[in-house]
Parts: C-alpha cells; sequence; structure tokens
C-alpha cells in the first residue's frame, strides 16, 4: 500500500501573502555569514576588554612619547624631541644595550636545552610525571619569591659560592659586580624560560605522528638521523613559537633585575623595562619613558618581523 | 623627693609644656578653629610602612575621632618602596589622598608641580610662618619650607651616626668608648683590626659603605662632600657640583676606606632591611639613624652596641646628614578637607615624645631632649649632637636623578675601579642633561 511522503516543508499557502512592510524586512543571512556573526558577537566581550586596557594604553603610550608630560601638568607636544634625545642619551644607549645582551643570551640557550628536555620528556622514564612537574617548578613560582630566592643563594655565603668553594673556586661576586650581576640575571632567565618552552617543544613532538618515525626505522634510519629528518624539520612552526615568545618575554624582562639588583651595580643590569619605570615614576618623565617603550615595541616587532620572515622563506621557496 | 629628683621632674614638666606649646598643642574642642568644618568630614591618609609607625598613626586616628567626632580618617599604608610613583600617579589623575606621607627630599619636586597646600596658620594658632618655624630647631624646617612659607611638616629628622658592636669591639681587644673613631682616619687605621677575613671570604667587615640603594649612597656620600668643604647643589638646585675638587676628595675617601674596612661585595643588606648586615654581627660599625634602635636592641646585639658621632675628616669642622619623612597636604582637595587635614597634622605631631616612645623617630621640634623619654633613649644626646651638625639631604627637583647618578659613580669606582674623577665627571655630565631641561 502506498504511503503519502511526509510533507517536508509547511504547505503553501493558496494566496501569496502580501509583501512585509520594509520595518518588518528580515534580513536573509547565509549560514556563514550567521556563523561569522556569531563568531564576532561571542569575541566582542574580550574585544572591548582589550580594546579599552590593551590598544588605548598602547594609543596613549604613543601620543605621550611626543610630549613633555611630568605626570602633573598637562602633556605639552614636543614632536619628535624625546625621540632625538633618546638618540643622543648614553644612559638609555647603554640600557638598550643591556637589554640586548640580556634577550640574546638568554634566547639562545633555552632553544637546545628546553628541546632537550622536552626530547627527553617525551620518551618512557621512570617518574617522568613526577621529573616534569619539578623541572616545571620554576614557571609557577612568582617571579618576586624566585628573586628572593636567587638574591640569597648568590650571596657571598649562598649556595652556589658553597659548592663553588667544595671546587676549590673563589667566591664570585655575583650580584655585586658590574661584569657578573648581568650573567646572574640572564642565568635566572635561562633557568625560569627552559622547562616554560620545554612544554611547547613536548607538545609539538607528540603531534608529530608515529608513521613517520616508523617509516625511518624499516628504512635504516638511526636516532640522530630521525631527529635531524623528521623531528627538527617538522618542530619548525614550535621553534619560531618558541622563539618570538622567548624574545618578547625576554624584552620585558623587569621585576628579577628590580628585585635583585635595581639595575646596579653601575648600571650593569639596567635593562630596559627598568629604566622606562624609573624613567616615568621616579624621574617623572612620562613622554621621555613612552618614547622609550615606542623604542621599545618597534624593537620586539622588528625582531619578530624578521624571525617569522627567515623561518617561512624556506616554505614560500616550496 | 630630693633636690635633684624635684629639679628633674620640674624640668621634665616644662619640657612637656614647651613642647605641647610649641607644636600647638593636642586639638581640643576648645581650640577648635573658627573656620573648622561643623559637618561631616572624611579625610583620607597615606603613609609609608613601618611596623611601629604603622601602629603609632593608627592609635592616633582613633584618639582624633575622640576630639573631633565629625571627622573620619581613612588610613591607606603603602611600603616605602612604592609609596612615591603611588603617590605621584594619584596626584597627577586626581586621586591623591589629603594627607601625603613623603621623604622629605621630594617635597621641593612637589612644591615646583604645585601640588601642596601650604600649612594653616590658624589651625596652628600662629600669626606669621615665622612663628611656626620658631617653634623648631634651626633648619628643622628647611626641607619643608619654600618661598617664605611651610608646606610639610617633619615627623622625623634623623640624624646619622655611627654604631659600633660592642662584641666586636671587644673580641679585638678594643673599647667601644675609648677606641671609638672620630675621623675617617680612625676608620681606616681601625680596619685591620676589626676586619675578619676567612680564606678568601670576608666574614665581618669593619665598616662598610651602604650599596643597597642609590638613596643611601647619596646619603653618606653628602656630608663627606661638605666635610671637605664642598657642597653637590647649589641652592637654587639649578647646577650641581658632583666633579668638584671637593667631590673627588670624597669620592677617593669612599674607596680608600673601603678598601680598608669593607667588602662591598658581600651584604645582606636590602632597602627594607638596611641594618641587616650590622644586626647580623657581618659588620663592625655601621652608620645609621636613631629609628634604627628599636630595631637593633631587638636583635641578637640587645643592648651591646655603642653609638658615636658621624666620623669626621675634620672633628673641629663637623658636617653631617639630616634626612626625614614629612606630612603635606593635597592642594587640590576641597577647603573643608584642608583644615581638617592640617588639623589632624598638628594633632599628630603634638606630642613629638611618643613618637620617639613608640616608633623611635626624632621630630627637629624644641625641647624634646629635655622630656624623660629622651633621656632615657639609648645615645639620644649623640644623635642630637649629630642633628645640631647636619645639612638637610640634597632637595631638589630631580633628586632621584641626582641619587643615582652619584649612586652609579661610587659604584664605578668601588666595584670597577674607575678613578674617582673619571667617575664623576660622567656623573657631572648626566646630571647637567637633566638639568638643563
Amino acid at each position: 500500500m502506498p504511503v503519502a511522503p511526509l510533507p517536508t516543508q509547511a504547505p503553501r499557502p493558496a494566496t501569496a501573502p502580501a509583501a512585509p512592510s520594509a520595518g518588518r524586512r528580515r534580513l536573509r543571512l547565509s549560514l556563514s555569514a550567521k556563523q561569522a556573526a556569531f563568531g564576532i558577537a561571542i569575541l566582542l566581550p574580550t574585544l572591548a576588554v582589550l580594546a579599552i586596557f590593551r590598544f588605548l594604553p598602547m594609543i596613549e603610550a604613543f601620543y605621550l612619547s611626543l610630549t613633555a608630560y611630568d605626570l602633573v601638568h598637562p602633556p605639552k607636544f614636543v614632536g619628535l624631541a624625546n625621540f632625538v634625545s633618546l638618540a643622543q642619551d648614553p644612559l638609555f644607549l647603554k640600557s638598550a644595550r643591556v637589554s640586548l645582551t640580556y634577550v640574546l643570551f638568554s634566547v639562545v640557550p633555552v632553544l637546545p636545552l628546553s628541546l632537550g628536555l622536552a626530547v627527553l620528556f617525551n620518551r618512557s622514564l621512570f617518574i617522568k610525571n613526577v621529573l616534569r612537574s619539578a623541572v616545571f617548578m620554576p614557571v609557577v613560582m612568582p617571579a618576586v619569591v624566585m628573586a628572593v630566592v636567587w638574591t640569597f643563594m648568590y650571596q657571598q655565603d649562598g649556595v652556589i659560592n658553597t659548592l663553588l668553594g667544595w671546587l676549590g673556586i673563589d667566591p664570585i661576586p655575583w650580584l655585586r659586580s658590574s661584569s657578573s650581576a648581568l650573567w646572574a640575571v640572564i642565568l635566572i632567565g635561562i633557568w625560569r624560560a627552559t622547562p616554560y618552552y620545554m612544554v611547547i617543544f613536548l607538545a609539538g613532538l607528540q603531534a608529530i605522528p608515529a608513521d613517520y618515525y616508523d617509516a625511518a626505522e624499516i628504512d635504516g634510519a638511526g636516532d640522530w638521523a630521525k631527529f635531524w629528518h623528521i623531528t627538527l624539520p617538522l618542530l619548525k612552526p614550535t621553534t619560531l613559537l618558541v622563539i618570538v615568545m622567548n624574545v618578547i618575554v625576554a624584552m620585558k624582562v623587569f621585576a628579577v633585575p628590580l628585585i635583585m639588583t635595581g639595575g646596579g651595580p653601575a648600571d650593569s643590569t639596567r635593562v630596559l623595562p627598568l629604566f622606562i619605570y624609573q624613567t616615568a615614576f621616579e624621574f617623572f618623565d612620562m613622554g621621555r619613558a613612552a618614547a622609550m617603550s615606542v623604542f621599545l615595541f618597534v624593537g620586539v616587532m622588528l625582531f619578530s618581523f624578521i624571525q617569522v620572515r627567515m623561518f617561512t622563506r624556506g616554505d614560500e621557496q616550496r | 623627693m630630693n633636690h635633684w629628683k624635684i629639679s628633674r621632674t620640674v624640668s621634665s614638666l616644662v619640657a612637656a609644656a614647651m613642647l605641647t606649646l610649641f607644636t600647638g598643642g593636642a586639638a581640643t574642642a576648645a581650640d577648635t578653629p573658627a573656620n573648622f568644618p561643623k559637618g561631616n568630614v572624611t579625610i583620607e591618609i597615606w603613609w609609608h610602612e613601618y611596623g611601629p609607625f604603622t601602629a603609632y598613626v593608627k592609635e592616633l586616628i582613633q584618639a582624633y575621632k575622640s576630639v573631633r567626632p565629625n571627622v573620619t580618617v581613612n588610613p591607606v599604608v603603602t611600603s616605602s618602596g612604592d609609596i612615591n610613583q603611588k603617590l605621584t600617579v594619584a596626584l597627577a589623575t586626581g586621586t591623591g589622598p589629603d594627607i601625603m606621607d613623603q621623604d622629605a627630599s621630594f617635597y621641593e619636586l612637589y612644591y615646583a608641580k604645585g601640588v601642596l597646600e601650604p600649612l594653616n596658620l590658624e589651625v596652628f594658632g600662629a600669626k606669621s610662618y615665622d612663628e611656626v618655624l620658631a617653634r623648631y630647631t634651626p633648619g628643622g624646617l628647611a626641607a619643608g619650607t619654600f618661598g617664605g612659607k611651610i608646606y610639610a611638616l617633619p615627623y622625623q629628622g634623623n640624624s646619622m651616626s655611627l654604631f659600633l658592636s660592642n662584641k666586636a669591639f671587644e673580641a679585638a681587644g678594643l673599647s667601644p668608648v675609648k677606641d671609638a673613631p672620630r675621623t675617617w682616619n680612625d676608620m681606616i687605621a681601625l680596619g685591620p683590626k676589626l676586619k675578619k677575613v676567612q680564606g678568601n671570604r670576608t666574614v665581618q667587615k669593619a665598616f662598610d659603605f651602604p650599596y643597597h640603594s642609590p638613596r643611601w649612597e647619596m646619603q653618606m656620600f653628602q656630608p663627606l662632600v661638605e666635610q671637605f668643604g664642598g657642597k653637590l647643589l647649589s641652592d637654587d638646585g639649578k647646577t650641581a657640583y658632583l666633579n668638584s675638587p671637593e667631590a673627588v676628595k670624597a669620592l677617593t675617601l669612599w674607596r680608600d676606606v673601603t678598601k680598608a674596612t669593607g667588602d662591598p661585595k658581600t651584604t645582606m643588606n636590602t632597602p627594607s632591611n638596611p641594618n641587616q648586615d650590622f644586626i647580623d654581627g657581618r659588620t663592625a660599625m655601621w652608620v645609621t639613624g636613631p629609628w634604627a634602635t628599636s630595631q637593633i636592641r631587638q636583635s641578637q646585639l640587645k643592648d651591646g652596641f655603642t653609638v658615636v658621632s658621624y666620623p669626621q675628616v675634620d672633628p673641629a669642622k663637623p658636617h653631617t646628614i639630616v634626612y626625614g619623612w614629612m606630612w603635606g597636604v593635597n592642594k587640590a582637595k576641597p577647603e573643608a578637607n584642608k583644615i581638617v587635614a592640617w588639623d589632624f597634622i598638628r594633632f599628630m605631631l603634638s606630642k613629638p615624645e611618643e613618637w620617639l616612645a613608640k616608633a623611635a623617630f626624632v621630630q627637629p621640634v624644641k625641647g624634646v631632649s629635655e622630656t624623660p623619654v629622651a633621656k632615657s633613649f639609648p645615645f639620644f644626646d649623640v644623635h642630637m649632637r649629630d642633628v645640631a651638625t647636619a645639612s638637610w639631604y640634597i632637595r631638589s627637583e630631580f633628586t632621584n636623578e641626582i641619587g643615582q647618578a652619584v649612586g652609579r659613580a661610587i659604584e664605578r669606582t668601588v666595584y670597577d675601579g674607575v678613578d674617582p674623577k673619571a667617575s664623576l665627571d660622567q656623573a657631572q655630565a648626566e646630571i647637567d642633561k637633566v638639568l638643563k631641561k
């Protein structure tokens, strides 16, 4: 017995309805447009927060960099005078040099160290989770606490000099010498950053399909060949992320030198963010501080751009 | 009661009466200024954290409520390291307190920026600023007086004197009284006797200059320059003399004293614990203020310390330093709040002997030395003697920049072996740029 098909649409009215008035006309959107609108709607609160607390202050900083502003009187427009004066200021140039040294020597060692640890923890290892947690501890420790603890460790009678003493090495005035203070601060940066980027590398390693390694093994590839020809190339996006993030974080280092050395001795650890802070809130020269911030911002952008270009050039050529 | 006891009691009463008179006395309903607001007023006071000080100010807030029930005083306590920034930003954004507490050296800057309200003479029962100035020791209000008007009142004006560890002296076969140094040459001579080195480690410094903050470095450097007959800043604050021959001599002396007595590469002192090495027995001699007395007495040193005058280049021409913290009133506040603010400041400062007893702060008010509290305070006479020969810590719109430039110069010479003249030439060049602004 034939079964009447179920209606898939509402029956059309016998007569066509009158055209809706302009006020009640409903906008017909495609599915993708609806999805986009929904996406924008849920992003809006976050964007608003970002705009108010991130972008507006940034724009304000750009404006202030063109002014003389002592925090008390209204800002006075001075054009590019702050930038010209910074270019001739040996204290600023020294601070920029200190920052670049910090970035270079804290970022470069972190790469092999964090990747090495990630490779290690990616293998089956006895009490792997306990070790992972232990290695990750520096990341969760507040910077202030860490700085205070390391200050004690660096003292003449601290744990580091005691260990060196057992090896017959004279105590090093870690934080009390302009030739060693920056290295002491860099060491902490490495110690803190390594486990963080290890986790990122670990995630990258676990995303590499095992098939590649299996195929390479069938072809007779050894551990080193597999690492060099499979792991490293496939970790390229992760490596880019690690470098860019690490450079940005290192450029902004502030709490550790502030607490441990205050920028001394003799300015040897006065990184740019610390100098910006001092210029703004100790010398009350907000315009100049804003100009330094713009310089730092442009520097970070430039670094990131160069790194992204370097890493993506090969891919584009392919 | 014998004659001595009677005369002592009488002199203490006279001193107390003088103090009450000099400081304007505690507020009472009877001495309420005519323009004192009758409605409810709420004021806010900010001060820097220091345990005994905070406890005492909170006590004063409670006491003031019973005298002025229509006034509410809201306290905000912040760390000494942060108060400068917080205050400046708050003043800039119009959210500052009615009463501010700030290091005396910053008031010049605040005055220059026009954020200070001058002292209300009616509240203090005075006809002129000179009348108020006369209540204080000579120069006692110098750091808060600008253009003939008083803008800030100190609740502490600290001398810097030399504290000796009796234990360290006795262990070296020395007497902290008879062998106490009077000159910097005496300090250099004492160095080898009090400095203890084990292998390559200095386990006890004879003396150490401070290196934990540029501010403290400046605090020690300024009197050295003045002892050589120089000064760091012109009276109008517009010219710096950081590389003058006297300043070069001062830095050379600093370096030489350090070589003989100290080891700047080892210290546990921090801005919040500047006396740590002395308290822990790592330094036999240390320059600090009377406020450190209670901290030292509570440490393992207990009463085992002696205080002598700040060492001199020439004891016949003594020069020391005084620094302190002061209360000021925010000009941007409503008139009623400003009257109440000055009234509360007067109330707070009305009992200098209590400040000494409860916070170990010395107010530079006439008559303090005669109070029973002062007489029982350890080595109070030494502190007052050093105050009598002191200049205030440099006051300039650019105090921070100058302090940092001097601190850097000292560190270049002490840590990196840079010649004192070259190091100070660099500091001078840095400050010349700042002063030209």
